[in-house]
């Protein structure tokens, strides 16, 4: 099976290599979106589906925090499975972001094998 | 006692950044010298929390062109100056964030979004934790300090 996944990443540079390790360590895709912020991210969902999003905590306009609030809120998105990828390793950030309804919490740096490793937790592809 | 704690969590947390998401092995190099190149490229960082600081990282062209190309899968040749510069953003990014989570795993912080600096700007480098390494044909060379001011070109003298 291949998945959909939204990279939310305020650094270009950053959601190339996301996309690049996920392609590399063989983790199926069938499409992969990106966009900058929250409100980048929630106008793309209004258009696309996607089976998983990876989201950064710090980006302008409209940050991870705010942008897991709002998911939280919609009942369309409310299942969504959301991974943070963030450089933030501090317990008080990974305590509230799980509170907000994050299901994996990814710090950078991470190993590539633990990106898909993460995503297919998440998404409950079993183990082969 | 802080001193050490915060040379040694900027060593190792560039060494793990560089092995994990830029699939390079670096070399201790010598002491940073005085001075810049008009080549350099240099990241810097503030961030927020208890304690506040900023974190800037000085990388020799080459090897601020190879890093790049490491991390995107790209030809050197093929990469734009801005496709660099987002790079050691992004590394300066991590580098900070790792050594936070180390020395201060129980405090909260906010980092702010890197920028970029003229590499001919000086940098008030004095007091701070400092680690150079060689990487690829060229050395990267990172500081890190804590307290005020927050911002490092605040004063002057040239690291």
């Amino acid at each position: 099976m291949a998945y959909r996944v939204l990279i939310v990443d305020d650094s270009p540079a950053m959601r190339a290599l996301v996309r690049r390790v996920m392609e590399l360590s063989g983790f199926e895709l069938t499409a992969c979106f990106e966009a900058a912020n929250g409100e980048e991210a929630l106008a793309l969902l209004r258009s696309e589906w996607v089976d998983a999003i990876l989201t950064d905590i710090n980006m302008p306009s409209m940050d991870g925090e705010e942008f897991m609030r709002r998911l939280h809120a919609d009942e369309l998105f409310r299942s969504l499975p959301v991974i943070v990828v963030s450089t933030d390793g501090t317990e008080n950030r990974i305590q509230r972001m799980l509170s907000l309804g994050a299901r994996g919490y990814l710090i950078k740096p991470f190993p590539p094998e633990a990106l898909r490793a993460e995503l297919e937790r998440v998404l409950g592809v079993p183990c082969v | 006692m802080f001193e050490r704690d915060w040379n040694h969590a900027l060593a190792e947390s560039i060494e793990d950044v560089l092995e994990k998401m830029f699939f390079i092995s670096a070399l201790q190099g010598d002491e940073p010298q005085p001075g810049s190149a008009r080549s350099d490229v240099v990241a810097q960082l503030s961030f927020e929390g208890e304690p506040s600081g900023w974190l800037v990282l000085r990388i020799s062209g080459g090897a601020a062109r190879s890093i790049a190309a490491d991390f995107l899968g790209a030809e050197e040749q093929e990469l734009t100056s801005a496709q660099v510069g987002e790079v050691i953003c992004e590394l300066a990014n991590m580098i900070c964030g790792s050594v936070l989570s180390r020395v201060e795993s129980e405090a909260a912080f906010r980092l702010e979004s890197p920028r970029l600096l003229p590499p001919e700007m000086e940098i008030d480098c004095e007091g701070a934790a400092t680690r150079t390494l060689d990487v690829g044909d060229g050395r990267l060379t990172a500081f890190m300090k804590t307290g005020n001011p927050a911002c490092p070109t605040a004063e002057k003298s040239v690291c």
